[in-house]
């Protein structure tokens, strides 16, 4: 070690050199004699750094900051209950059902066809006016038309209620399952049905479409 | 608060801002006499650096503090904070007295030869004389002797509190110990410059 390499790689605390360095200094009269200085600044630094090690703010400072906490805290509690996570979900959850019910009560009396489905057609007043003259029949092919069947558990529909027909596919085997005649090896196949939608929207009789798939 | 002691400052420094007050009270507690004694040694006012602390810590509760843990350690930070509160400070009072015009491109001196500075002091006077030594340096090398000296703080994380290049922090603490020993050393003697005791040395 040359005496440039001692200064350049002085450890950060002066007083703790290496066997090498002590070696040069044992070496190399010219840094021993400045290395001393060094040596007594680095152990007076280190005394100093014994001295006050003790010195800290004084307590009034951490008094007023724990004050400052108290009031920091509660104002984030109170900020985290305006504006927690789940605010916003509340709000679009919210939004959604508002949503959901304004569109039930736009489709009272007016259903959408799905996509696969073709257009609705409502039954011709005449149809439900000639039927209102069998009321009592509970016939409901007489009220909505040829071939529809009640669902089960579904009120009929009332000959001066409105009321749409909505086209749809669906399995063979639950056309036989809602009482409709169907052959069992269609049970199988997707058959095209119209099913009558009575003015609250709920579903209320079916009908199996022909293979020509006109009434 | 026994079960604070072993947590890091990271960990406290969640539980604070999740309203903990006792993590709050244990990462102060670690870390206000650092803060403190960097203030102090700076700016040479207790008062001064009782407000420094104590903003420090306020600015440790801000939700917009901007302590990011990838870019150094907490403690870093506030000695960050700390260091831009004593820099406005010694703006407004003008205490800053340096001894030379600031700069390091300044090359260093050949050290004035004396064993011990501090001979024949005793400790307090020693403590005292050193502390009135450091509180003498220009600003930049009175911010190197007191992170890395009396703070005890590694040369990186120097680096990082002051916001250089690790060569700089390491040039100035060169540099500083080397103004501290002049410093010293025209103390105690007062009517003999420096530069005029080496002559005499040799005539001895």
């Amino acid at each position: 070690m040359n005496c440039r390499e001692f200064w350049e790689n002085l450890p950060q605390r002066g007083h703790d050199i290496t066997g090498e360095q002590a070696g040069h200094l044992a070496e190399c009269g010219t840094c021993a004699a400045q290395w001393g200085p060094h040596r007594a600044l680095a152990e007076g630094l280190h005394s100093m750094v014994e001295e006050w090690r003790k010195m800290e703010a004084p307590p009034h400072v951490e008094a007023g900051l724990t004050a400052a906490f108290r009031s920091q805290a509660g104002f984030r509690i109170r900020r985290s209950l305006r504006q927690s996570w789940w605010t916003p979900v509340f709000a679009w959850v919210s939004g959604a059902a508002a949503m959901i019910a304004l569109a039930a009560v736009l489709m009272r009396g007016h259903v959408p066809a799905p996509a696969n489905v073709a257009a609705p057609h409502r039954a011709p007043q005449s149809l439900v006016q000639m039927a209102s003259l069998d009321a009592d029949s509970d016939d409901d092919a007489a009220v909505l038309g040829e071939g529809f069947v009640r669902l089960p558990n579904a009120p009929r529909i009332d000959p001066n209620e409105d009321y749409n027909v909505v086209r749809v596919e669906v399995p063979g085997s639950a056309m036989i399952a809602m009482g409709v005649s169907v052959s069992e090896d269609r049970a199988a196949e997707t058959l095209l049905a119209d099913v009558a939608l009575a003015s609250d929207g709920t579903a209320r009789a079916v009908r199996l479409v022909p293979d020509g798939g006109t009434y | 608060m026994a079960q604070y002691t072993a947590q890091t400052d990271d960990e406290l420094l969640f539980r604070l801002r999740n309203g903990d007050e006792q993590a709050f009270a244990a990462l102060y507690r670690r870390r206000q006499g650092a803060i403190y004694r960097f203030a102090l040694h700076m700016s040479g006012s207790p008062a001064a650096a009782e407000d420094i602390a104590q903003e420090v810590f306020l600015a440790l509760l801000r939700e917009e503090c901007g302590y990011d843990r990838e870019r150094g350690t907490l403690s870093g930070y506030l000695f960050g904070i700390a260091r831009k509160l004593v820099l406005r400070n010694l703006e407004r009072g003008r205490a800053d007295v340096p001894l030379e015009p600031e700069g390091d491109e300044v090359a260093p001196r050949e050290l004035a030869v004396v064993d011990d500075p501090l001979a024949g002091l005793t400790r307090h006077e020693a403590i005292d004389a050193l502390r009135r030594a450091v509180q003498a340096l220009p600003r930049r090398y009175r911010e190197v002797v007191v992170l890395c000296d009396l703070e005890e703080l590694d040369y990186a994380e120097a680096a990082v509190v002051l916001g250089c290049p690790i060569g700089t922090v390491r040039s100035r603490m060169h540099r500083a110990r080397a103004l501290l020993l002049e410093k010293l050393n025209h103390d105690r003697k007062p009517r003999i410059a420096v530069d005029a005791w080496k002559p005499m040395r040799y005539a001895i």
